[in-house]
C-alpha cells in the first residue's frame, strides 16, 4: 500500500570466519533506539537485515556496520529493527550484543 | 530503605528486566520470546517497524519458590499499546494460569502495566484481546490474587486501566499513572478547558500513584526501588485479598451519590471527601422516559415496558421482559440531556453508568442464584464512547467501567446467557463495559453501527497522522475501520443481521430480532462454554485472527515444556 509512514529494508553481507558463540537479543524498537537479534551463522558470513523507519540512510548503515565488522570477526545472522537510532546508538547496541554473546550464562 | 546509594530503579528498567527482578533469581523462563519471531503482522504494511516480542514479555518462574507467571508491557515500543500479538500473549498467559489452577497448580499471576491501551494501528484486534484478558482476570482472581504493578513512564490507560480495575491488588509508584482516558485525548474530545494536557502537575495530582493510593483506587504506594517493589509483590500473595474494588458496587454508588459535580472538584476534594456510609437512597425511578436514541427505542421495542427501571442512573435502563418462554433482563445505556454529569448526556458510559450496569447485573445474579437456568441478559448496545471528563478521571472512570466488566463476566460464569445486540455505536471503553463480555455478539447490518476504539480526530492526534492518512490505512486494515462489516471480518460476531429497520423497527423487525436472540441463547446453552473462546472458533476468526490462535497454541506448548 502507499505508505503513510515509510519503512525501508536493507540487507548487507560481510565475510566472517569465527562463529558467534550464542544468540543474543538487545534493545527495544523505541524512539531513537533499536532491537538487535544475533544468531550464529554456519555459512561463515555475517548477514544483516535492517528494517528501519527512517528512509534513505543506507550509506550510513553501511559505514557503521563496516566499522563494526572491521573490529569483530563474527559469523552471524543479524536482524536489526530500528526506530531512528543515531549511528552512535547503533554502534553501542552492536557492541552490547557482541559482549552479551560472549558472556556465559 | 531510603538510602539512595542502595536503591535500584525499577522504572528505568526495560520490560524484560522488570520481569527478571520480580521472579526469584535464575527462575526466569520466557515464552514466545524474540527469537520465536511472533511479531505483529499488521505494522509492517503500515510502514511501522515491528518488534520481535511485540512489546510484551511473558515469563514463568518462581515467586518465593511458588510457581508464577509475570507479564510485562514494554512502553518504549508503540507506547505499550495492545495489538493482536501482544494482547493474545497476555490473554494466553492468563488463560494458561487459570488452567494451572484447574489442575491444582497454584500459579501466581503478576502483570506489570505500562500501556496507553489499545494500539491504535491494530484497533479492534486490541479491543477484542482486552475483553479476553479481562475475562481471564475475573476468572483467575477466584483462585489467586491477580497482582498489578504500575511503575510508571506511560502508566496504565485505556482498556488496560479497566483491566487494572479488576485486579486484586495494585502497586504503584508516584510516577505511575492510572486512568481511562489519556490527557491528550480528553483535551482533544472535551476541550482544553476540561483538561490542559500540558499541565503535568495537575495530571499527576489527579491520576498519579500518590493520589490513587490516597483515594483507595490503588492499594500500595512504593518508591521506585526494586527491593520495595519485589517485597510488595511477594507480600500481595501472603494476605487474603479483600473484596476486589470492581465488586464493591454499593460502596462506590453510595460515594458517587454524594458527589455534587457542580462543586469545585479538584484532587483534594476527593481526598478529603468523607461520604457517610449509610446505604444510598434508591430513587427507584420507574417513570416513562422518552426514547432519545436507537438503543432506547430498541429497549422499548423489545421489552414492551411502559417505563424502564432507572434506579441508579437515568442513563442506564433495565427491565425484565419475555424472550421466548423465559424472562430475560434487557439493559441499555443511553442519553439523558439533563444528567447531572454533563459528560454523559449524549449516552456515553461514565461513572454512574459503569456502577449502575454492575448494580443491575448483580441484582439479576442474586435473584437467580441457585436456579437451574439463570435468565438471559440482553445488552442493547448503542454507546458513542466513554465519558471524556476531568471529574470522571478523578473519581476513577476506569474503576466504574471495571465494575461493569466484572459484573458481566460474573453473570456469564454464573450461567446467565449474555447476548449483546449492537444496534448503534459500540465504541472503545464503553463497549468493553457494555457488550464485550457477552457470550455472543449480534449486530444490525447498518451504516450507523460502528465498532472502533477512538474517534478519528483523537486517533490521528495520538498516532501523529492526518485524518486523510488514517482513512487511507483503514481501507487496508479491517481492524482499523469503523464499519460493522469490517468488524465482522474479525470473526467475533455471532451474526450480522441485515434487513432490519434499525432506526424505527416494525413489529416484523422486532420478531426477527427475538428469533435471533433466542437462537443465540440456545446456542449458548448447547455449547456450555462460559468463556469467550467461542469468538476464536468461527471460520472468519480462523482466517483474520489466525495469529491470536497461533499465539495461544504456542504458549500452551511452551507453558507445559
Amino acid at each position: 500500500m502507499k505508505g503513510v509512514d515509510k519503512m525501508e529494508r536493507i540487507t548487507l553481507s560481510y565475510q566472517a570466519k569465527s562463529l558467534l558463540k550464542k544468540r543474543t537479543h538487545v534493545g527495544v524498537v523505541g524512539s531513537g533506539d533499536l532491537e538487535i537479534l544475533m544468531e550464529p551463522n554456519e555459512e561463515k558470513k555475517a548477514n544483516v537485515l535492517i528494517r528501519t523507519g527512517t528512509e534513505g540512510y543506507t550509506p550510513t548503515w553501511e559505514a557503521v556496520l563496516e566499522r563494526f565488522f572491521a573490529k569483530h570477526d563474527l559469523a552471524a545472522s543479524i536482524e536489526i529493527n530500528d526506530f531512528g537510532a543515531t549511528p552512535g546508538v547503533v554502534q553501542l547496541r552492536l557492541e552490547q550484543a557482541w559482549e552479551a554473546s560472549r558472556i556465559n550464562e | 530503605m531510603n538510602d539512595i546509594r542502595t536503591k535500584i530503579s525499577f522504572v528505568e528498567s526495560n520490560a524484560r528486566d522488570r520481569v527478571k527482578q520480580i521472579l526469584d533469581s535464575e527462575s526466569f523462563y520466557e515464552m514466545l520470546g524474540p527469537f520465536e519471531r511472533i511479531s505483529s503482522p499488521h505494522l509492517e504494511k503500515q510502514g511501522i517497524v515491528p518488534q520481535n516480542d511485540d512489546g510484551v514479555i511473558v515469563a514463568k518462574g518462581k515467586i518465593e519458590n511458588e510457581p508464577a507467571v509475570v507479564i510485562s508491557i514494554e512502553s518504549a515500543f508503540q507506547g505499550g499499546g495492545i495489538g493482536e500479538v501482544s494482547g493474545a500473549k497476555i490473554a494466553a498467559a492468563l488463560e494458561m494460569a487459570l488452567d494451572d489452577h484447574h489442575n491444582g497448580i497454584k500459579t501466581r499471576p503478576v502483570i506489570i502495566l505500562d500501556s496507553g491501551g489499545v494500539r491504535l494501528q491494530e484497533a479492534n484486534y486490541g479491543l477484542l484481546a482486552i475483553a479476553e484478558i479481562q475475562s481471564a482476570v475475573v476468572a483467575l482472581r477466584r483462585y489467586m490474587p491477580v497482582v498489578g504493578v504500575i511503575p510508571g513512564k506511560i502508566g496504565s490507560f485505556g482498556g488496560m486501566s479497566i483491566t487494572a480495575g479488576l485486579f486484586s491488588k495494585i502497586i504503584m509508584t508516584a510516577e505511575g499513572r492510572l486512568g481511562l482516558n489519556g490527557p491528550e485525548v480528553i483535551e482533544q474530545e472535551a476541550g482544553i478547558t476540561e483538561l490542559d494536557s500540558k499541565n503535568r502537575q495537575l495530571i499527576w495530582k489527579t491520576i498519579g500513584g500518590t493520589q490513587r493510593v490516597a483515594t483507595s483506587l490503588a492499594d500500595e504506594l512504593v518508591e521506585d526501588d526494586r527491593k520495595q517493589i519485589v517485597n510488595a509483590v511477594q507480600n500481595a500473595f501472603k494476605t487474603k485479598p479483600s473484596k476486589p474494588r470492581s465488586a464493591q458496587v454499593e460502596k462506590y454508588i453510595s460515594i458517587l451519590k454524594q458527589v455534587n459535580p457542580k462543586e469545585n472538584i479538584n484532587p483534594n476534594y476527593f481526598r478529603e471527601f468523607t461520604p457517610s456510609l449509610h446505604p444510598y437512597m434508591q430513587s427507584n425511578l420507574q417513570r416513562p422516559l422518552e426514547a432519545k436514541s436507537r438503543g432506547q427505542r430498541w429497549f422499548y421495542a423489545l421489552t414492551s415496558l411502559e417505563a424502564p427501571n432507572t434506579k441508579i442512573s437515568t442513563t442506564v435502563w433495565s427491565g425484565d421482559a419475555k424472550l421466548g418462554n423465559e424472562k430475560a433482563r434487557f439493559i441499555t445505556v443511553g442519553p439523558d440531556p439533563g444528567h447531572r454529569f454533563p459528560r454523559v448526556r449524549e449516552g456515553e458510559v461514565g461513572l454512574e453508568e459503569g456502577w449502575a450496569l454492575a448494580h443491575t447485573i448483580n441484582e439479576v445474579i442474586q435473584a437467580d442464584a441457585g436456579k437451574e437456568q439463570p435468565r438471559p441478559i440482553i445488552a442493547i448496545v448503542d454507546v458513542p464512547s466513554q465519558a471524556y471528563g476531568y471529574v470522571e478521571e478523578l473519581f476513577g472512570l476506569h474503576q466504574a467501567c471495571a465494575a461493569a466488566v466484572n459484573a458481566y463476566a460474573d453473570a456469564r460464569r454464573a450461567g446467565h446467557p449474555i447476548v449483546a445486540l449492537l444496534v448503534g455505536k459500540a465504541i472503545s471503553g464503553a463497549f468493553l463495559s457494555h457488550g464485550l463480555q457477552a457470550n455472543r455478539l449480534l449486530a444490525l447490518d447498518d451504516k450507523e453501527v460502528n465498532v472502533h476504539v477512538m474517534s478519528k480526530g483523537s486517533a490521528a492526534r495520538v498516532t501523529k497522522r492526518t485524518i486523510a492518512e488514517l482513512e487511507q490505512v483503514t481501507a487496508d486494515v479491517p481492524a482499523m475501520a469503523y464499519d460493522v462489516q469490517s468488524f465482522q471480518q474479525l470473526g467475533a460476531l455471532y451474526e450480522l443481521i441485515s434487513g432490519i429497520r434499525a432506526d424505527h423497527p416494525t413489529k416484523e423487525d422486532v420478531d426477527e430480532i427475538y428469533r435471533k436472540l433466542q437462537q443465540a441463547v440456545d446456542d449458548i446453552h448447547s455449547k456450555r462454554d462460559q468463556s469467550l473462546a467461542e469468538r476464536l472458533y468461527s471460520s472468519l476468526a480462523k482466517k483474520e485472527r489466525s495469529t491470536s490462535i497461533q499465539v495461544r497454541e504456542k504458549m500452551q506448548k511452551q507453558w507445559n515444556d
